[in-house]
């Protein structure tokens, strides 16, 4: 074959790629036997496959348990629910596609996700041409520091958790970190401001390294950490590879703790790194530790139960991301329950504004018109490897 | 930067450099048999470490016998893949080969999903233990047996081409595939054997990395770039070039790290450009005038 027909193969060959995994909206179940009438539907665009896969999964096994729970519960206001969920493959581009496709297609009143921050942003153009809310999922300080009326949060950012565990490294005495993000907008998003914030809490970023999604080796950047001097290694991701760094320290000897961030906490994690992530330290939601939440408050019985379910449904227990898209359905639904028959979405978006203390997996959720994330420190609690499972660590 | 510094970042270069030369060699040996990219050659590194995984996790059956019964199965892949998806199309044009070859990928990594699920799935080391120390660099066990398997593939790869009749046919087709028709070889087994060949080397890459990574469905797109790019680094068609082209690619990637990790990928995209654009035929391969 000749050179330029090499570089046409290749066009060619990557346009029929990306034309052909163009992603395929499964439906929930409607509840037949429960609630009638003409259904409230709602969309729901979750990285169920791709390098978040890890996180949207759950996400979409919540949505469509609670769903299911709901419908048989009788609806909402006597009208059935139905949830379209989009697979965005983890890619910026089909968590647009999809988010056109729910408001052009399916006119849904409301989208909730996606699973990470790019496709959360990404999704925006979309959303605020159609005036619909969204819910996002995504743990970036942007999704909601770039304020709009329209786009709520149920995350955690950078902002809440980089603090804490900045906080916990100059509590042990540490001074030099080795950091290590990922390539996306949640990576960027705590590289950034660990590198703004870490000179308050005594702390030299001695060296700053990424890595890519679909990396596979990163014995590089480590030894580079290594080498700087690093006392310990943060790490801000949260896709599948991030279970290549334990095990890479692993082999390089490296013997100075890890700490990641919440974007690590599930137990593909735990499983990828193997032998080598005990100990590993992680800050997140107390769902994984359901004690946490304090044994007679409203929370504790909603993720009790959450958990119970879920665990019966599934045969393991819900992560946070289960826990972030459990919240961001009944943020949705909360609030149509509170409206009218004939509601519009923007009288959808109002009503979820004005959500308070409403009690949920990863905090009690309180917006107003100028916060709609509404998370504060006190619903993250720090958790360590032992014997292959995360366990609150004092 | 110290030594043992540079010393573990080559250690590292040659860890993955060695990965992406057996799928070069995947990518080699298809386009000299057919002359077509095979798009599907990252599906069988994927589908290695999968069926490693399988035979492992759910047969129960030890590391021993699993790995060598994924890369069999995945060698029995390639060459299903080749009788169903390639040879009913064999005489058609390259181009509608290559599209073949993107679907048969498609259809092999949403098979993956459907059997293994969407989840990364992890996969034991085959000899644990403490990384070796070298000069004050560390190389862990997983990455000998990466060198060794290379290595024995290499030296059986040469050993077919030079001293087997098989080989021989396989090079003659290489060099003309028409002529090798005309001087009563049968090109149609060159090309299922090829492809049999393919699978097993990107099967074996497959089942030797995915200790350290573990493997998911859909990994295979990403890793097959980066076999591909080390094939055009070297030099499609020749086997020592491919293997040459995929250690430097690894050494190149790991060479940028200490100064910005963010541009690894980016140098190793803008290496393979100049590569194209000043020698073609790649940089290991003497340019050979045009047969007409």
């Amino acid at each position: 074959m000749r050179r330029a027909s090499v570089v046409r193969v290749l066009v060619i060959a990557s346009v029929v790629t990306a034309m052909l995994t163009g992603c395929g909206a499964e439906t929930t179940e409607d509840g037949s036997s429960g609630p009638t009438g003409e259904p409230l539907v709602i969309g729901a665009v979750l990285s169920v496959t791709g390098a978040q896969s890890g996180l949207g999964q759950p996400e979409k096994q919540a949505i469509e348990m609670e769903v299911a729970r709901i419908n048989e519960a009788g609806g909402i206001n006597g009208r059935p629910l139905e949830v379209l969920i989009e697979d965005d493959g983890s890619d910026v581009d089909k968590a647009t596609a999809a988010t056109t496709k729910l408001v052009e297609q399916d006119r849904v009143l409301a989208v909730i996700g996606s699973t990470g921050t790019s496709q959360s942003m990404a999704m925006r153009a979309e959303i605020v041409a159609a005036g619909i809310p969204q819910v996002s999922l995504g743990s970036g300080t942007a999704i909601t520091s770039e304020f709009d009326p329209l786009v709520f949060q149920t995350t955690w950012t950078a902002k809440l958790v980089v603090p804490l565990m900045l906080q916990y490294l100059e509590d042990e005495g540490y001074t030099k970190v080795g950091l290590i993000t990922e390539d996306t907008g949640f990576g960027k998003d705590g590289k950034a401001l660990v590198n703004e914030l870490a000179s308050e809490y005594g702390m030299t970023v001695v060296s700053d390294q990424v890595f890519k999604a679909a990396d596979t080796d990163m014995t590089g950047q480590l030894t580079v950490i290594k080498g700087a001097g690093a006392e310990v290694v943060l790490m801000y991701s949260s896709v599948s590879a991030s279970a290549i760094v334990p095990k890479n320290m692993r082999q390089l000897n490296m013997d100075i703790p890890l700490v990641c961030s919440h974007g690590n906490a599930k137990q593909e994690f735990v499983d990828g790194a193997g032998e080598a992530g005990e100990g590993v330290i992680t800050f997140a939601g107390k769902v994984l530790a359901p004690e946490t939440y304090g044994a007679d408050t409203e929370q504790y019985k909603v993720a009790t139960g959450f958990v119970e379910r879920y665990t019966a449904e599934y045969g393991v227990a819900p992560d946070h991301y289960a826990g972030h898209a459990y919240d961001g359905l009944y943020l949705v639904v909360e609030a149509m329950k509170r409206l009218p028959e004939g509601f519009t979405s923007a009288d959808l978006r109002d009503e979820i504004e004005k959500t308070t203390d409403l009690p949920g997996i990863g905090g009690v959720f309180t917006f107003s018109k100028t916060d709609h994330n509404g998370m504060t420190e006190d619903d993250i609690v720090m958790y360590r490897i032992e014997d292959g499972a995360w366990v609150l660590a004092e | 930067m110290e030594n043992a510094e540079l010393l573990q970042l080559a250690i590292a270069g040659l860890k993955n450099g060695s990965i992406y030369a057996l799928l070069a060699l995947g990518f080699t040996i298809v386009y000299a048999a057919t002359n077509v990219i095979n798009f599907a050659q990252g599906e069988f590194f994927m589908l290695g470490g999968m069926f490693a995984v399988f035979a492992f996790k759910t047969l129960g059956l030890p590391l021993i016998a699993a790995v060598p019964l994924a890369v069999v199965a995945v060698t029995g892949v390639g060459v299903l893949f080749e009788v169903l998806a390639i040879r009913p199309r064999r005489d058609g044009d390259q181009m509608s080969l290559v599209i073949i070859t993107v679907g048969g990928s498609l259809v092999l990594s949403s098979l993956a999903r459907h059997l293994f699920g969407s989840d990364a799935l992890p996969l034991p080391e085959f000899t644990p233990g403490p990384s070796l120390a070298f000069a004050g660099a560390a190389i862990e066990r997983q990455t000998l047996w990466i060198w060794g398997l290379v290595l024995i593939a290499v030296v059986a790869l040469t050993m077919l081409y030079s001293r087997t009749r098989l080989g021989r046919a396989m090079r003659a087709c290489m060099q003309n595939r028409e002529a090798a028709r005309l001087m009563g070889i049968d090109t149609g087994r060159v090309v299922m054997i090829s492809f049999a060949l393919a699978a097993m080397l990107g099967a074996l890459a497959g089942v030797a990395v995915t200790p350290l990574t573990s493997t998911r469905f859909d990994i295979g797109a990403g890793i097959a770039v980066k076999g591909f790019a080390a094939a055009i680094l070297g030099g499609l068609g020749n086997p020592i070039a491919a293997v040459a082209g995929g250690l430097l690619l690894g050494l190149i990637e790991q060479a940028v790290i200490p100064f910005s990790s963010t541009l690894k990928d980016v140098v190793a995209i803008v290496v393979l450009l100049s590569v194209l654009f000043v020698r073609p035929q790649g940089l290991f391969i003497r340019e050979r005038k045009e047969k007409t």
